[in-house]
């Protein structure tokens, strides 16, 4: 199995006191994120994440299939999460490494399992008809923190996507072509974001947000904490590592909260923005996509 | 299938083994007789949450847990079967009196070898892995061998009890695991039980609440009521079966082998037998003075370790001790092959071919003896006490 | 919700009739396998678990990615500077209420493997064994809430039976909150050591700190809660930690304190060596 290329040992001291002084290489503070840059595509669902380097491309689709026996009245949501060679050279295809699983897991209990999409909403004909959501992640380049850029990612995607209208009549179940009848945007509850922090020095006293590979290479422990702009916690994930204080945590879990709110305003902006680009009237906005290529 | 990890033995020390077991009586490096088992340590009735579980313990450290779960699940419906069920109409009426119905509609009872699932979990092993599929598919085929077993699990024309076996080796398998798992497995088996069935007829089956009442899945017929085991028939006095493993060693055959031991085995078996519980004969006098009848299920060669292990060279064709004048003669060559192909003494050889028909059916008489060893360890988990 | 938690209010009680501040009966014992270097058997209520423990050995052969378990200990293993820590865990078929088979592959399980891994490589000393490897292997026999606080303390008693050295216990445990994550009730209370019922319904999280210390090494919530509740159970979670602790050192000094008495310490195989000196 190929690994990843360690920094040297010099590398890692310098980043190390560099912390230690409240220095960090791009010369970030330490509760600062990178510049991030949300945009979406000219198809529904499509949203791509630029924190840094880091690079994440979400994508959502819908199809209509047949519900879970089990869970007749909800229909079907995926996040799909896979790390592939493009991403590193340490990635292999369709061997689940330990970070793919771990953020695989932190997807599912922020977004899926924190009630975000309404799966009862779903539901087309109970027991028989549903729609499937499903949430594919790619992650195009890896500079550290893939889990807040990928949070966000899926969450942007999915409150951009529309899924085609449908309508019951007599029995008959009819799904609308985007021509006949303009796609409706999912049931979406709540927006979750994921703040990670990483942990350095013997006893974790560091706590830096936004951490870069480097960083993420040396640091001693990491905590994500998933929360909304309502002040609840889906989720906080702390999986071992260097011990630190209780009362610390409790001010990352505080910082969180705000950075959260700031991901929310971006995302209901940007979202803004996307719709008042669309809303130029069906046929000139047709006519503009063409001449933009 | 390699029955083992590998044994660190060398050749001189294989040999050393292999010469001792072979005498007559053979001497076993721990000093047992070649029909004595290693002490174990038993319980059952360990977790409340199951329909029966235990626990062994064997004296070289290997440990298993076995639980069993039952489920009620609907029987597929097939045409055909109507008819035979029909018959047995009117015996069906008096499910109250257990005994009796299970006298009368036994015959008329239905199994599928589906109604029990059976997986073996080893730790450091995949769950996929080609072991552990071949462990449970051993230890299945002895459970569902006579196609009685399945019978117990019937409730009634459309509902039968599935029945979950999850076999977990705790200790790391530092040594061939089917005895251990197939005895543990007899054990929960024979702790099992299931809630009393208060329904009549085909109706959905409901169950007394009360586990106290609960039956047992192999009936306990204890010496205080030998009247009940009069009663019974000696289809459901039979225990669940037991895989042991058995090996020869020239003429001599060994109950359970140690690890070192299986290194040097010409032949080892793996033998899965099933009896009755040994009130039943006393009960009904059927039976000689002692022991039980033994029904043999199945014979499985197990490959030993023996033969993946390095053969020893014979002083006379090792070329470090021979006279060094560099250049071997032709002469010198056909003695060192003539060493390799004939036996030497002292010096070991793995054993090659199969084994020879006198010992396998020396082996499986020695197995079915009544009051034999196999009569010994179902005693004695008999007599484990249950909860 | 069919966990009816209006009764709660009425007299302080919980399903289970334990107070808020109550931990379940932990039951433990530490060198119960013979075969492995360090063993314990840990009960937390109902939830019954079991850990061997082998190493610090040799890496061996890697048999395959699915049953070699997540891998933790900070370093790269490749580096060799430090004892790598892996662990297993078998989920039986029958440790729930209905029979459910668990895979390997299973996320969750996964997930509570790298988590064990990573609580006890902080701990352990793992720079004191170069270029080899722990493993920990564990089996879950019953569920009933706290699992991942069970395992960790399961865990933690059989590397100390292995004579590996740690900084300290890794001792953990569970916390919940008696309101519902909509609802800001001031009243509601925090809670201490969830069973599975509990653990369904209602708000709660996963603690681990090390020794008496209230530094945690392990916070995992997996459901939504109101910020303003995180203190308060958090604060009950460290607290119990160190309850947990003190019985964990119970059980090792009791153990301790029987194999002097006995005179002879019974010895499981692969301790013969460490003992020595």
């Amino acid at each position: 199995m190929p690994r990843e290329a360690e920094p040297s040992l010099n590398e890692k001291q310098f980043v190390i006191q560099a912390l230690q002084e409240n220095l960090r290489l791009d010369g970030r503070e330490l509760d600062q994120y990178r510049p991030l840059e949300l945009s979406f595509g000219d198809q529904y669902g499509l949203a791509d994440v630029k924190l840094g380097k880091t690079r994440v491309l979400a994508k959502a689709t819908a199809e209509v299939t047949v519900p879970y026996t089990d869970r007749p009245l909800d229909g079907i949501f995926t996040i799909a999460t896979e790390l592939g060679p493009m991403t590193s050279p340490a990635f292999e295809v369709n061997r689940p490494t330990e970070t793919e699983v771990l953020l695989s897991r932190l997807l599912e209990k922020t977004v899926r399992r924190s009630g975000a999409l309404d799966t009862e909403s779903l539901c087309l004909v109970a027991g028989q008809k549903c729609w499937s959501v499903r949430v594919d992640v790619h992650v195009l380049s890896h500079d550290g923190n893939l889990i807040d850029a990928s949070c966000l990612a899926v969450v942007a995607a999915l409150r951009h996507f529309r899924k085609p209208d449908t309508s019951m009549e007599a029995g008959v179940l009819t799904v609308y072509t985007p021509a006949e009848r303009e796609p409706v945007p999912l049931s979406w509850l709540h927006s979750p974001f994921c703040v990670t922090w990483s942990f350095f020095g013997e006893e974790g006293e560091i706590a830096v947000l936004d951490a870069t590979w480097i960083e993420e290479q040396v640091r001693v422990g990491s905590c994500t904490v998933s929360l909304n702009k309502h002040g609840e916690i889906c989720q906080i994930a702390k999986l071992g590592g260097t011990p630190v204080e209780a009362v610390a945590l409790l001010q990352c879990v505080s910082v969180s909260l705000t950075k959260v709110k700031e991901f929310s305003d971006l995302l209901d902006r940007k979202l803004a923005e996307d719709l008042k680009r669309r809303d130029k009237g069906g046929f000139m906005a047709e006519l503009r996509a063409e001449n933009d290529r | 299938m390699a029955s083992s990890q590998h044994v660190l033995l060398s050749p001189a020390e294989l040999a050393y083994l292999h010469a001792s077991l072979s005498l007559a009586p053979p001497i076993r490096p721990d000093g047992r007789s070649p029909t004595q088992f290693r002490p174990l340590v038993a319980e059952t009735g360990i977790l409340p949450g199951t329909n029966g579980s235990a626990r062994i313990c064997f004296a070289d450290g290997t440990e298993a847990i076995v639980g069993v779960k039952a489920e009620v699940e609907r029987t597929a419906q097939r045409s055909g079967d109507e008819t035979v069920f029909l018959e047995e109409g009117g015996a069906g009426g008096d499910d109250d009196d257990e005994e009796e119905e299970a006298g009368q509609g036994l015959e008329k009872r239905k199994g599928d070898a589906s109604w029990v699932e059976m997986t073996v979990e080893i730790p450091g092993l995949r769950d996929d892995d080609s072991g552990t599929a071949f462990l449970a598919a051993m230890l299945s085929e002895a459970l569902l061998a006579d196609g009685g077993f399945t019978k117990r699990l019937w409730i009634n024309r459309r509902f039968h009890w599935k029945l979950y076996l999850d076999i977990i080796l705790i200790s790391p398998p530092l040594s061939y695991p089917l005895p251990l798992l197939s005895l543990t497995t007899h054990l929960a088996l024979l702790s099992t039980r299931l809630p009393r069935l208060k329904s009549e007829g085909d109706e959905d089956p409901f169950f007394d609440d009360d586990w106290a009442a609960a039956p047992y899945l192999f009936p306990r017929t204890s010496s205080t009521n030998i009247a009940t085991a009069k009663s019974t028939t000696p289809a459901a006095a039979i225990r669940p079966p037991i895989t042991l493993l058995v090996m020869a060693v020239g003429n001599n055959i060994i109950f359970d082998p140690s690890k070192e031991e299986l290194a040097v085995a010409d032949v080892a078996l793996a033998v899965s037998v099933t009896g009755s519980s040994p009130s039943h004969y006393a009960a009904t006098g059927t039976g000689e003075e002692a022991g039980r009848n033994l029904r043999l299920l199945s014979i499985r060669t197990v490959d030993p370790p023996s033969r993946l292990t390095p053969p020893g060279l014979a002083n006379a064709a090792n070329t470090a001790y021979g006279p060094s004048n560099g250049t071997m003669g032709t002469q010198k060559m056909a003695e060192a092959r003539a060493a390799e192909t004939e036996a030497a003494e002292g010096v070991w050889r793995p054993p090659r071919g199969g084994a020879k028909r006198m010992v396998l059916g020396a082996l499986v008489q020695k197995v079915l003896e009544r009051g034999g060893v196999v009569d010994e360890v179902l005693d004695a988990l008999e007599g484990v006490d249950s909860g | 919700m069919p966990l009816d938690t209006s009764t709660y209010n009425l007299a302080l009680l919980r399903v289970d009739g334990r107070r808020w501040n109550e931990l379940r009966r932990v039951h433990a014992q530490i060198r119960t396998q013979a075969a492995a270097d360090g063993s314990s058997y840990l009960e937390m209520g109902h939830t019954k678990v079991m850990c061997v423990v082998t190493g610090p050995s040799e890496p061996g052969p890697r048999r395959g990615t699915g049953g070699g378990g997540a891998g933790g200990g900070g370093a790269a293993a490749g580096a060799g500077a430090k004892a790598e820590v892996v662990v297993s865990i078998v989920i039986a078929g029958f440790s729930s209420v209905d029979r459910k088979r668990h895979g390997r592959g299973d996320k969750r399980t996964l997930e509570l493997q790298s988590t064990v891994a990573n609580a006890l490589a902080a701990s352990l000393h793992t720079h004191l064994f170069p270029h080899s490897q722990v493993n920990i292997s564990l089996h879950v026999l019953s569920q009933d809430g706290s699992l991942l606080a069970a395992l960790i303390n399961a865990a933690t008693l059989a590397c100390v039976d292995a004579g590996i050295p740690m900084t300290d216990y890794v001792a953990a445990c569970t916390a919940g909150s008696t309101s519902t994550y909509a609802a800001n009730d001031e009243g509601a209370d925090p809670l201490l050591d969830l069973n599975h019922q509990e653990e369904q319904e209602l708000p709660g999280l996963t603690v681990a700190t090390l020794g008496e210390s209230d530094r945690v090494v392990v916070l995992v919530c997996e459901s939504r809660v109101q910020v303003s509740r995180l203190e308060g159970m958090l604060a009950v979670g460290v607290d119990g930690c160190k309850q947990v602790r003190e019985i964990l050192d119970r059980v090792v000094r009791e153990k301790g304190r029987r194999m002097v008495q006995e005179g002879t310490v019974e010895k499981g195989i692969g301790l013969n060596e460490m003992d020595v000196d």
